[in-house]
């Protein structure tokens, strides 16, 4: 019989892989929720832009641009993670919703909306980040479950 | 498991409605804030307006005390918070209220704001400014004088043909109102966020206790109670809400209780048939000792 101490150090190793990665759901949120604590501050703590960037960048889009367009992403966002929870699909874009949602920030800053609307980006963000979190917390729960049913058989084995 | 299957099923709902709903308030909100501040300033404006045209008479005839008069009557509204009216130097020469009663630090800020937007060199003099963040609760406008023909060959006074501002009005209404409407619109979202919330995230825990979960509890106790012995017809009755699953289990119990019953039968049959040889060899063995001891004699042993 061969020797299965390597396969199970394998498997035991796996097990704490996908336990780490079933927790990068909350780093997602921690990050997004120090991006509104930024923002609330309206990015005090970063250097103001010199008028000539300013002015290479030009004016912000209008504030009512804004809201539509985060409406639009917000609506998509939640259908997207809804269908990857419904479909067990691997999670995928939470790197990329906080990316948009720094974006929404930004564009609030630059054309004075985001005083009026920062809970409106706070609220969404949330709200998809906390889905996508607990997707990513469900799949690597279950992928950890069959590791430890593989690790049990194995252990039997080990024990004849 | 199903306490859990319910959460994995109610979690992801409750979190997806209450984020959107409450994301969809907070944004309608911002949205008729904007709208409401746009119908201020549409009504201020027009006031302004309105109070240009009644003193330009007074203005074009130097009357300086029909102009106080008129300023301090649109002053005594109960919506306007302030009106002035500032000369080509930036300083009040008519307010509708008595400038000692007005706050201090609103003074001082109006009059610097004032002075720098009549600067000669200001490019922003001719325009029209609205300033709606005020900290003193107004929302104001302010609109330029322009110099006219008729200005500038007036007889009893008049102004150089090179100037091409007077001065100009500020007129500010009062907040509160917009405010009160605001803080009213607010709680009304709340209550109506809340119970479309409850109806929503109620409605489908309800649907899906009715149609999912408790299906599936009666199945697992079906299960339960089967592998414990029970046959198919001491079964509860069937929920036909699982549809194809439910009759596929009781097909596969009603399969285990022939086989079971098949298995009875026969172990019935070989036990009869156990008992059936038993005796035989028992009286094959009783013939051949017969038989022995007639070939021997009588009083003989024939095992011996």
């Amino acid at each position: 019989m061969p020797d299965i101490k390597p396969l199970r150090l394998q498997v035991q190793a796996r097990i704490r892989k996908l336990e780490l990665l079933s927790s990068s759901g909350l780093w997602i949120l921690a990050l997004f929720t120090a991006l509104s604590i930024g923002a609330y501050r309206k990015f005090a703590f970063l250097p103001t832009l010199n008028d000539a960037i300013r002015s290479l960048l030009g004016s912000g889009p209008p504030v009512n641009f804004i809201n539509w367009a985060l409406v639009l992403y917000a609506f998509s966002a939640i259908i997207m993670v809804l269908t990857q929870m419904t479909g067990s699909k691997r999670p995928r874009g939470a790197l990329s919703h906080f990316g948009y949602l720094s974006v929404f920030y930004t564009f609030y800053h630059f054309s004075d909306g985001l005083t009026e609307n920062f809970w409106a980006v706070f609220t969404i963000g949330m709200t998809i980040l906390s889905l996508q979190s607990y997707h990513v917390w469900n799949y690597y729960k279950e992928k950890v479950r069959e590791e430890e049913e593989i690790l049990a058989e194995l252990n039997k084995l080990a024990e004849e | 498991m199903f306490n859990h299957l319910i959460v994995r099923a109610i979690v992801p709902i409750t979190i997806a409605v209450t984020g959107f709903v409450v994301f969809g308030c907070l944004l309608l909100y911002s949205f008729i804030k904007a709208d409401m501040i746009d119908e201020a300033v549409l009504h201020v404006d027009s006031l302004a307006e309105t109070v240009v045209k009644s003193t330009r008479y007074a203005m074009l005839e130097g009357d300086r005390e029909s102009l106080a008069n008129i300023v301090d009557n649109v002053g005594t509204l109960v919506e306007v918070g302030q009106i002035r009216i500032y000369d080509e130097a930036g300083e009040v020469r008519f307010s509708g209220f008595d400038q000692a009663a007005e706050t201090i630090t609103t003074t001082i800020e109006i009059d610097a704001w004032s002075k720098q937007i009549m600067q000669a060199d200001s490019p922003q003099r001719t325009d029209t400014h609205h300033n709606v963040t005020n900290t003193d609760g107004l929302i104001a406008v302010s609109i330029p004088i322009l110099n006219e023909i008729s200005c500038s060959t007036a007889a009893c006074h008049f102004h150089a043909e090179e100037e091409p501002l007077l001065g100009f009005l500020s007129i500010g209404i009062s907040r509160e109102p917009l405010e009160k409407t605001l803080a009213l619109l607010r709680s009304r979202m709340i209550i109506f966020s809340l119970m479309v919330l409850f109806l929503t995230i109620g409605g489908v825990a309800a649907l899906l206790q009715m149609n999912l979960f408790l299906p599936i509890q009666h199945l697992a106790w079906c299960a339960e109670q089967a592998a414990g012995g029970v046959p198919v017809k001491d079964l509860p009755k069937a929920d036909r809400k699982l549809g194809q699953l439910e009759k596929d289990f009781r097909l596969l119990i009603q399969q285990r209780d022939q086989a079971w019953q098949e298995q009875k039968s026969v172990d019935i049959l070989l036990r009869k048939a156990d008992h059936g040889s038993d005796r035989n060899s028992r009286n094959r063995n009783r013939d051949a000792g017969h038989q022995a001891a007639a070939t021997t004699g009588s009083g003989q042993n024939p095992q011996a």
